[in-house]
């Protein structure tokens, strides 16, 4: 142990010395590199420090010591050859080399300590370069400008792989003839490998070398293989390969127009909508857009304006100072007899006053909105049986107009039944707009159920008119506010003939229509040039009875008189003409030459006699 | 006499029939061993239970050596980290000739000796070796989380070497026992007494003692992935690589 302990002092001193003198020490001989190429073997060389000649070239000996088991040999042995290895190197066969085995070497001048070093055989393995090495061809690409090959090689012949002593990987390089620089291709494990991609009109080297797997070094290159490639033909296509840009783009454009094109012109709506919005077109509340946008102002200005037969009804002060002066304020008054007195006299205007007796609408809305029409009646509590006629407009509102509009297009010819019907509605409109509907419908019921019932306008009016919430014994009607829609309105929906017919739309909803309207409306294409003859359907529950309905029924009842009676103006107003029964009043149609007696029983309200008369 | 006679008549009788049972059993698991032995390669070593433990020899083989292969490059690492880190300038180099625990074990030290030893002896030694070394790698993992500084590297290597020793050695232990199910060996291994050194309050020689053990680690990880490498050639290949 003492031994060692000096040895090891001198080793690093020695070691000391061979680093610090590395500049001034020329002439002494030191450890250049031990290798293993094949963990069997080993050999250390070392330089001979002979440049400077200061020095006779002395004996240099090298000694090495081993540790075995759990002690060093004491003894430092001489290398075993010096010759095989060549020159100043000393080559220790399998039997003197022990893997895993610490080794120690000195180097030594003259006696002296020159050079030591310690290792493991097992770090310092460097395995020769392969051998063998040969290329073939693998494929030519179809341009014919590039080429793969596959290079085989043969393991280091010392290098025991087939037992599996020692695991090697490699490492090919190659490069052109005249490049410089090589490219390196990842260690592999395998004596073979593809290079791809090698341009065949140029001539390459190839060189491989080796390690052992989990070690850092490399051995020796192998021996350079020159690959000389079959020349390529000389009708090789061209080398560089465009992308056509040019061409795509021109053809994406042309795509992109084509499916434009197609959208564009194409029937479908929805996406001709996408690409084509349409201009929005102005909407009024309560008139159809289609109406403004067919252009017939006329039938706009009918639907806004009073009727001109009712003009002068509606200007007429008298009716409105009626109007204004009936105080709707008061459920309970009951005005029934100044009402329907009036409603069955010929004064229509008076029965606008009933119409017309609410007014609660400060112009704020239009004369077609229902919703505001409907509370403002609501509110009066016209619906008590009172004289009022302020059927809500809200039923015909938008309804009206839309059939209004239609009818209009229908009754553009009729259109003098239509004016004067559609003006009471309108002058009301204009005037005041819960009364101007109001007094339309009062006046429509009293003079032209007729016009009113031709007059798709008059669908608008609908809601004007009374309905009859009352018979007094005396047999004539009590009207009062309508509350519910007409029929007419479901007119509308029918084609523009029957729609020319059923010009009292009757709003469905119940309030009353006459079934003779919704009958004559819907099937009856002939009399459609009647146009403003609607039929109203009667619905028998409901008491009340919009003029409309009235005139229509009473139109109904009369089919052929329904022709003739074209230009019955909007049923919403029908005049009360006879009261045929204590129970029942009969409107008069006044538009409508029609047997008044039956059409008019039979519609509105009517007693289940006239009902039955009307209805087939 | 007689008593005694027939005593021993009937002990005899029993003994012979002992004896022949016995040397029946001895020649059924003699045959069954012949067999076995035979059909080595393909035997399946699957604990009872498993589903799909269909795994040959071949690829028990093929798993340790990429473990042995993997182990041996962590440890490599490790060492040169450390030797960078710690190590430089301090002459470890020199002074790292230290015995290793494991050098106990007569393990082959060169090709033909390697070659001349019995496979299931050097599956033994394989076992030897990697048990020696659960216990120094646990200690090492723990040591190097107490550096100061503990470098993040090495730890996280040291870690992974102790688990992939532990999985190396649960392979060894299934190939033994397919290759030689009889044998039970009683655990043999190198005890490390190496932890007070590395517990040393002086930090050269703590230092030194961590150089020390990691250069053990990579020569012996060397050796076993060498080994079993060299099997792996010699059983499932038939030394034809």
């Amino acid at each position: 142990m003492d031994l060692w302990q000096l040895l090891l002092t001198l080793a690093v001193a020695g070691s000391s010395d061979a680093f610090s003198g590395s500049e001034d020490s020329s002439g002494k001989p030191k450890f250049t590199k031990c290798r293993s190429p094949e963990l069997e073997t080993f050999s250390c060389h070392w330089t001979d420090g002979v440049r400077h000649g200061l020095k006779s070239p002395g004996s240099v000996q090298l000694f090495y010591i081993r540790r075995s088991t759990q002690e060093w040999t004491q003894e430092w042995k001489e290398c075993p050859d010096y010759v095989s290895a060549g020159e100043n190197s000393c080559y220790f066969n399998s039997s003197y080399t022990s893997i895993w085995i610490p080794y120690c070497i000195k180097l030594t001048s003259n006696g002296g300590t020159v050079d030591q070093k310690c290792f493991s055989v097992e770090e310092i393995v460097q395995p020769d370069p392969p051998i063998g090495l040969n290329w073939t061809l693998l494929n030519i690409s179809l341009t014919g400008i590039h080429a793969d090959i596959q290079v085989r090689w043969e393991p280091p012949p010392n290098a025991d792989v087939q037992k599996g002593w020692i695991v090697l990987e490699y490492e090919l390089q190659y490069k052109e003839v005249n490049e410089t620089q090589w490219k390196m291709m990842d260690p592999v494990l395998s004596t073979s490998v593809p290079v791809y991609s090698l341009r065949l009109d140029k001539e390459y080297e190839v060189r491989v070398r080796s390690r052992q797997r989990n070690s850092e070094k490399y051995g020796e290159f192998s021996e350079v293989l020159y690959v000389t490639l079959p020349q390529m033909s000389p009708l090789a296509c061209e080398e560089d390969f465009q992308f056509p840009w040019f061409l795509i783009i021109i053809l994406g454009i042309f795509g992109l127009t084509v499916i434009l094109l197609l959208f564009i012109f194409s029937k479908q709506q929805r996406i001709k909508m996408l690409i084509l919005p349409p201009v929005p077109v102005p909407k009024i509340k309560g008139i159809d857009p289609d109406l403004l946008k067919e252009g017939k102002l006329e039938e706009v200005n009918t639907i806004l304006a009073v009727h001109d037969n009712y003009k002068p009804e509606f200007y007429n002060d008298d009716s409105w100072v009626e109007f204004i002066e009936l105080d709707i304020d008061d459920p309970d008054e009951k005005t029934e007899g100044s009402d329907t007195d009036r409603l069955l006299s010929n004064d229509h205007q008076k029965s606008l006053n009933i119409l017309g007796a609410k007014d609660d609408d400060s112009g704020r809305t239009s004369c077609y909105e229902p919703d505001i029409l409907e509370t403002d009646f609501n509110a009066s509590d016209m619906s008590d049986g009172t004289s009022e006629v302020a059927q809500p407009q809200r039923l015909k509102g938008e309804a009206d107009l839309l059939c209004l509009d239609q009818k209009n297009q229908k009754d553009s010819s009729s259109s003098n039944a239509t004016p004067a019907t559609q003006q009471p509605s309108v002058i009301l409109a204009e005037e005041n707009k819960p009364r101007p509907l109001l007094i339309g419908g009062t006046e429509s019921t009293h003079q032209a159920a007729h016009t009113q019932l031709s007059n798709p306008s008059s669908l608008a009016n609908i809601d004007f008119y009374a309905q009859v919430s009352d018979i007094t014994p005396a047999g004539s009607v009590v009207l009062s506010p309508g509350q519910k829609n007409k029929t007419g309105i479901s007119q509308c929906d029918m084609h523009p003939e029957v729609v020319s017919l059923c010009q009292a739309n009757f709003i469905m909803d119940n309030a009353y229509f006459c079934e003779a309207d919704a009958k004559k409306c819907i099937p009856v294409a002939p009399h459609v040039e009647v146009e403003s003859r609607v039929e109203p359907s009667f619905n028998q529950e409901d008491i009340y009875i919009t003029t409309e309905s009235l005139t229509t029924t009473a139109g109904r009842s009369g089919t052929a008189e329904r022709a003739s009676s074209s230009e019955m103006p909007v049923p919403d107003y029908t005049s009360i003409h006879i009261v045929q029964s204590p129970q029942g009043l009969v409107l008069n149609a006044t538009a409508l030459p029609l047997p008044d007696k039956e059409f008019l029983s039979s519609c509105g309200y009517v007693s289940t006699d006239q009902l039955n008369k009307i209805m087939p | 006499m007689l008593r005694a006679m027939g005593r021993d008549k009937a002990s005899l009788d029993r003994m012979t029939f002992d004896n022949l049972t016995g040397s029946l059993l001895l020649l059924l698991l003699l045959v069954s061993d012949l067999l076995l032995c035979k059909s080595v390669a393909s035997l399946p070593i699957c604990p009872s239970g498993a589903v799909n433990c269909q795994v040959s020899l071949r690829e028990l083989f093929d798993r340790a050596v990429i473990l042995s292969h993997y182990i041996h490059n962590l440890s490599s690492e490790m060492f040169n980290e450390f030797d960078k880190r710690y190590a430089q300038g301090r002459g470890f180099v020199t002074k790292a000739i230290n015995s290793c625990h494991t050098s106990s074990l007569s393990t082959p030290e060169d090709k033909e000796q390697a070659q001349q030893i019995h496979h299931e002896d050097l599956l033994n030694l394989i076992l030897r070796v990697l048990r020696s070394w659960n216990d120094p790698l646990y200690h090492l993992v723990s040591e190097v989380r107490g550096m100061q500084e503990a470098p993040e590297a090495i730890l996280s290597k040291a870690i992974e070497i102790e688990e992939q020793n532990r999985r190396l050695l649960e392979g060894m232990e299934k190939i033994v026992g397919q290759v030689q199910p009889r044998i039970k060996e009683n655990e043999v291994y190198s005890v490390w007494s190496g932890l007070p050194s590395l517990q040393m309050a002086d930090e050269d020689s703590r230092l030194f003692a961590f150089y020390n053990l990691l250069h053990c680690l990579r020569r012996d990880s060397h050796k076993i992935d060498n080994y079993l490498k060299l099997l792996k050639c010699r059983i499932v290949y038939d030394s034809n690589c």
